[in-house]
């Protein structure tokens, strides 16, 4: 105990320069959490009293007219965005890799960053407007080739909404993830390519054999990084279908929004919000535990 | 080692912070023609009462709907005022039209001092102390008019749609508003498309109906109208005609300070109790009926309800009807692109013919005060109580000395989009049409405005399932049973609501409702 007394003080300048970070990080993170959550037990509206309710807000949410549909949105565009999240641009990025030429790898690994600094919000206008719009690239095109009768308001359809929302961004060649994969791909040694080649390996079987299992740590990280983008990320529907219609593309996070600055009803929010950090939570411990990354596969061997 | 390229990106670098370098005027404060310059701190130390107006769409320096000129009427009352009061500076701002940022603004006593805000949406937060009742000043004297002259004896007086200004009063009975204009929805139909297909305005709903069928035979979308105006107008309009026959054996509640507008008139709590007597559910047939009019007349209207652009359909003639308001007659009335003459209607009444609930009546008003001012917990943050701020004061004499005629004719004139509600003040001629509707009975209840935001969000979003084929008429009509049950639970908590003298008032009017026709089935 002495000791470790001893190294605090040795180290207290080390400890006064890391403060200011951890100060942000409890003000800005820690603190509105358990604020969160101890408003989640109160019936709270915003300029009105606080009544202790204990935990009747989570049991009013499982009964929430939006509980299971919005749950049942939440996990199917998980399920696309992570699978188009890593299909797609770990395809490109091998393909970028693949090329020959050092030059035509730095100019295609642009091209694909590029579209970054586009803002999220403008490009979901555009989609709204542009693509999916009565006017749109889909419906002018449906009216060229004569299907004319198949267009329609595709955010706005019971049947479409969902798909529709899922489909943004379409080809997904997600510049970042693009250059984390491609990271990841330059990441494997020579020698790995050379006893592959050696062996007799090439091309799609290549990939899948050598390729693939090496980048698995890179896959993991995107894997965590799109179930919290997806979970937490509602602005898609908010601006584009505001949930719609009826509650077709209604997420959790929308619904807590709502809940909170339309309704007022900020405890019951911070119970949304408790319940999607649970989730969170869960399915990250869950990744981290059951999803090999590359280094558990070579530890393993 | 200075490179070509760096001397490239210095110069397009600095051609970009020329390019986005605001102007003089921008510089100043007034970022549109016709805006005011911003006070610099010494003029906010000289002029200590600075107050902040949301006009909505009368804010200088925009133009509505981008046809004319940018506005500059509020600009010349705001220097008249600073003129009588010169301790006083007035600043107008546009603020978002979402209550999400209304709340917090008010929340943090941060909101304009006057603000345009739907009433409806006032009532949900008059108990926070967030708005300023303003009968104290209504009823007294307005200060700025010589004797004899319309105010001279309480400011009320220079309201000129008396009974829909004083129908605004909120359901605790204080009236937190003043209505500065008023707003009229109107069928606006292609009178060309119109001859050609032989047709005349519609006198009845089955007429109104066929009329539709014909449009749409001739390849038009007979009636363009977005989801918001259904659920809204729509829905009160069909409501009404069905129910109104009944209200001496419902009105459960008189209101002698709302009765000349509001006669008959169904509050929440009122609401409240009939649900629980079985009305607004699967066992009230009038219920039952409204829905399938409103879902037998979807099949005219255009596709895509809630992203179309209506007046984009009517000005190309592909919709031949567009159910909108006055607020359209400035545009619709100037666009260079117009080629054909317009007219306007309004929506024909429910025969028995058609509906066995539907009496013929007159279908009723659906608009009605259109800017509402508002005066918020702003304006009495020098002392946090109203009965002692001197800047309250203030802000109430702008908005006194704004419904003077001299100075809301050439505001509320300017735009061509609302009908003045100022003793004095003709509406343009354009806007004629509306007058005459506006003199008419008010709708029955305003399903929009009842109950919770949240109970308006659930009813929106399954009516618009509902209408375009998502869920069948039962599962649409338990939800909507659902909503009204959780909705009345949540109000009668929320606003300490008691039912006994309802209750009282419905046993009274059990014999008038005993000659009633298709009253709810009692369990």
């Amino acid at each position: 105990m002495r000791d470790k007394l001893q190294a605090i003080v040795r180290n207290l300048g080390l400890y006064a320069i890391l403060s200011p970070t951890f100060l942000l990080l409890a003000v800005f993170c820690f603190v509105p959490f358990v604020w969160a959550f101890t408003t989640s037990l109160y019936d709270y509206e915003i300029g009105g009293d606080r009544v202790f309710v204990g935990l009747a807000n989570y049991g009013e949410y499982l009964g929430d007219p939006t509980f299971w549909s919005s749950f049942r949105n939440l996990f199917l565009l998980t399920l696309v965005s992570v699978a188009t999240g890593v299909v797609f641009p770990l395809g490109i990025a091998k393909l970028i890799f693949s090329l020959s030429s050092e030059h035509a790898r730095y100019l295609y690994r642009v091209v694909f960053l590029v579209p970054i600094v586009v803002p999220g919000v403008a490009t979901l206008m555009i989609w709204g407007g542009m693509v999916y719009g009565d006017n749109g690239l889909v419906n002018e095109l449906l009216r060229l080739v004569g299907l004319g009768d198949w267009a329609r308001g595709w955010l706005a359809g019971p049947d479409t909404a969902l798909w529709a929302v899922a489909m943004i961004g379409f080809p997904f060649a997600s510049g970042i993830n693009i250059l984390i994969f491609y990271a990841g791909l330059a990441g494997i040694p020579e020698s790995v390519h050379e006893a592959a080649w050696l062996d007799g390996a090439s091309g799609v079987g290549k990939f899948f054999l050598i390729d693939l299992p090496l980048v698995l740590s890179q896959i993991k990280l995107l894997v965590i990084l799109t179930i919290i983008g997806v979970v937490q990320g509602f602005q898609g529907m908010f601006i584009l279908t505001r949930g719609g219609p009826g509650f077709r593309t209604m997420v959790p996070g929308l619904w807590m929004y709502f809940n909170a600055f339309s309704f007022q009803r900020m405890g019951y929010a911070c119970a949304i919000g408790v319940v999607l950090f649970l989730l969170i939570l869960v399915l990250t411990v869950l990744n981290l535990k059951y999803f090999k990354s590359s280094e558990d596969l070579q530890a393993a061997l | 080692m200075v490179k070509p390229k760096h001397i490239l990106l210095v110069v397009i670098l600095g051609l970009s912070a020329w390019a986005l370098w605001p102007s003089a005027e921008e510089r100043a404060g007034g970022g549109r023609l016709g805006d005011r310059p911003k006070a610099s701190e010494a003029d906010k130390a000289r002029r200590p009462y600075h107050l902040r107006v949301a006009p909505a769409l009368y804010l200088p320096g925009t133009m509505p709907n981008n046809v004319g000129k940018p506005l500059e009427g509020l600009t010349h009352v705001a220097e008249k005022f600073e003129a009588l009061f010169p301790d006083t500076y007035v600043e107008f701002v546009g603020v978002p039209a979402v209550r999400e940022w209304l709340v917090t603004q008010l929340a943090a006593g941060q909101a304009p001092d006057i603000i345009n805000v739907n009433v409806e949406d006032v009532w949900q937060d008059v108990q926070k102390g967030w708005y300023v009742p303003l009968d104290p000043y209504l009823n007294r004297p307005l200060p700025f008019v010589k004797p004899a002259a319309p105010g001279s004896r309480q400011w009320w007086d220079v309201f000129k749609y008396q009974a829909i200004t004083r129908g605004k009063a909120a359901p605790d009975g204080l009236s937190y508003c003043i209505s500065f204009d008023m707003v009229e929805t109107g069928i606006f139909y292609n009178k060309d498309i119109f001859e050609r297909l032989g047709l005349g305005e519609p006198k009845d709903w089955p007429e109104f109906l066929a009329l539709q069928k014909r449009l749409k035979e001739a390849g038009y979308i007979p009636l363009l109208v977005p989801l918001g105006s259904i659920a809204d107008w729509g829905v009160d309009l069909v409501f009404d005609q069905l129910y109104k026959s009944l209200r001496p054996g419902i009105d459960l509640r008189t209101d002698p300070q709302r009765a000349a507008y509001l006669e008959g008139y169904l509050d929440w709590d009122e609401i409240c109790l009939l649900h629980q007597k079985g009305f607004f559910t699967r066992r009230d047939p009038r219920w039952v009926d409204l829905w399938r009019i409103l879902k037998e007349w979807r099949q005219y209207w255009n596709k895509d309800l809630s992203s179309a652009d209506p007046m984009r359909l009517f000005v190309t003639q592909k919709g031949a009807m567009f159910w909108t308001a006055s607020w359209s007659v400035n545009q619709l009335a100037r666009d260079p692109d117009i080629a054909f003459k317009w007219g306007v209607f309004y929506p024909p009444p429910i025969p028995a013919s058609f509906n066995p609930y539907g009496d013929g009546h007159t279908m009723c008003v659906i608009g009605g005060s259109c800017t509402q001012l508002t005066v918020t917990n702003t304006a009495f943050s020098d002392t946090g109580r109203p009965e002692t701020s001197q800047r309250l004061k203030r802000v109430i004499a702008f908005l006194q000395f704004l419904t003077l005629p001299e100075n809301a004719e050439p505001v509320i004139n300017e735009v061509k989009a609302f009908l003045p509600n100022i003793v004095g003040v003709e509406p343009h001629k354009e806007l004629l049409v509306f007058d005459e509707i506006l003199r008419r009975p008010y709708t029955t209840t305003k399903w929009s405005y009842t109950f919770d935001l949240r109970f308006n969000e659930i009813f929106q979003r399954m009516f618009d399932l509902y209408l375009n084929g998502g869920i069948g008429e039962e599962e649409y009509l338990e939800w909507t049973e659902k909503n009204l049950d959780a909705a009345a639970r949540a109000i009668l908590v929320r606003k300490k609501l008691d039912l006994a003298p309802l209750e009282r008032r419905w046993e009274e009017l059990a014999p008038a409702r005993r000659e009633m026709k298709g009253l709810p089935d009692a369990r």
